[in-house]
């Protein structure tokens, strides 16, 4: 993903992409808009540039190295439970940046919310959509529609289902709305048979989905794609 | 609110080239996120703490609009159409204006 | 930081159902609702002034995170009886609980 070029030539990226494809509609009428807003003043190529960069680090990355290492150092793990925002540094992930002071829909109030085996956690915002970006980068699309947002409040378990996620009765299931300034992260169970791993072995299975609570880690799982996952509508490049 | 949103065809044009959405469950929303959406995504972010247009006011429009007159665009172009949209609302720019720099843009592109 | 809280975690609150044309983030789901306190969350401007006021002097109050049952929230709740949700509110939005949930 990060490996593609930016929107500013196109085809250019070295290696992989030298074969000339046809620009999409929506490229051209991004860079259309954002040099339309720039001109007008709205803001600066200098703003974009900053906000862009910062969008191009983040993703679900920086809440994999958190949970993993919070599996293998008990000491980090009680650190990053009394206060996510603060721990955050340690792998690197700085709430307050890309302003300064966080970015307008992320606040800098971070919690992590730990799993157990009598507790499930799950994050839904039924608001708008708001999701811990600096730790888990840009939300799935799934996440910011109203079929999401609606259900996951009311239905919880059916919508857990259709992920392929069946709790059992005895197990809580809480569902975190994060309609205000917190935003949160589901810390999984490390699943058996992860006896032994590096830290790094351990990230490759705390995926997006195990994070936002809609999926479990498991020894043989590294992706949350499901059947191939279909580009829908859109033509890729 | 109320009132019939405007429709500009120089956003409802695009859909043919972006295609229908096709999605049908939740399942199957889940696409690898191109450039020009996290570069969208930055423009929000830049609009948002000039105060020019809210975060939370742009998604509720996406929302509004996303469910109605960009029905039938896949949920990723959301945020690039209602932007769009709203900032012509807002006179920021007109309609006019927009497809020239659209031109001016492909041409730019062509070039390279 | 250092404001007085009106309720301390554990209290039983209830959710104000009061109409506003203000820009607010209270779930019309939690309206009228009584939960548990489980977290204080810091000092911040309330969603009513922030909306106008993005610079961030607008008025502030202490936040609160709420726990609900989710039987108590929806009456055709197709899980289980231990199943809860979370969520946030400023504190006028809150007051002490009247009766045992409306319900």
């Amino acid at each position: 993903m990060s490996t593609r070029h930016d929107g500013h030539g196109h085809g250019e990226a070295p290696g992989e992409f030298q074969i000339a494809t046809k620009v999409s509609e929506f490229e051209i009428l991004e860079l259309a808009v954002r040099e339309l807003a720039i001109e007008k003043g709205l803001f600066s190529a200098e703003d974009h540039r900053k906000f862009a960069e910062w969008a191009d680090g983040i993703g679900p990355h920086g809440g994999s190295k958190l949970v993993a290492k919070a599996w293998v150092d008990p000491e980090f793990k009680q650190r990053l439970l009394a206060d996510g925002t603060k721990a955050c540094l340690e792998v690197g992930i700085d709430w307050l940046q890309p302003t300064g002071s966080g970015t307008p829909s992320d606040y800098t109030f971070f919690y992590v919310l730990e799993n157990t085996p009598k507790l499930h956690n799950v994050i839904v915002c039924t608001l708008c959509s708001c999701y811990p970006r600096p730790v888990l980068g840009m939300s799935p699309d799934w996440y910011r529609t109203p079929n999401y947002r609606r259900r996951m409040v009311r239905r919880p378990r059916e919508v857990l289902a259709e992920f392929g996620l069946h709790l059992p009765e005895d197990v809580e299931l809480r569902v975190h709305d994060s309609n205000q300034k917190s935003r949160f992260m589901v810390m999984p169970m490390r699943p058996e048979g992860t006896e032994g791993w590096s830290e790094k072995q351990l990230a490759e299975i705390v995926t997006r989905d195990t994070m936002i609570g809609v999926a479990l880690p498991a020894p043989n799982r590294k992706s949350d794609t499901k059947t191939e996952t279909l580009v829908s509508g859109g033509r890729r490049r | 609110m109320s009132a019939a949103p405007t429709t500009y065809d120089v956003l409802m044009d695009t859909l043919s080239d972006i295609g229908e959405r096709t999605d049908a469950g939740m399942g199957c929303l889940e696409h690898e996120p191109a450039v020009w959406e996290s570069r969208m995504q930055a423009t929000c972010e830049a609009l948002s703490s000039h105060g020019v247009l809210d975060n939370l006011e742009r998604r509720l429009a996406e929302d509004r609009l996303g469910e109605s007159v960009y029905a039938r665009f896949p949920v990723q172009t959301r945020s690039t159409l209602v932007v769009t949209h709203l900032l012509m609302d807002q006179k920021v720019f007109t309609e006019e204006e927009l497809r020239k720099r659209i031109e001016v843009v492909r041409d730019r592109f062509a070039e390279e | 930081m250092t404001a007085k809280r009106k309720f301390n975690i554990g209290d039983r609150v209830s959710v104000v159902d009061k109409t506003t044309l203000f820009h607010h983030r209270t779930q019309k789901f939690t309206r009228g609702q009584s939960g548990v306190v489980t977290e204080y969350r810091p000092e911040w401007v309330i969603p009513e002034d922030e909306a106008f006021d993005p610079a961030g002097n607008g008025r502030k109050e202490p936040f609160y995170i709420v726990r609900f049952k989710q039987d108590d929230l929806w009456p055709d709740y197709t899980g289980h009886h231990i199943d809860t949700l979370e969520t946030e509110f400023s504190e006028s939005w809150l007051e002490p609980a009247t009766s045992k949930g409306k319900r």
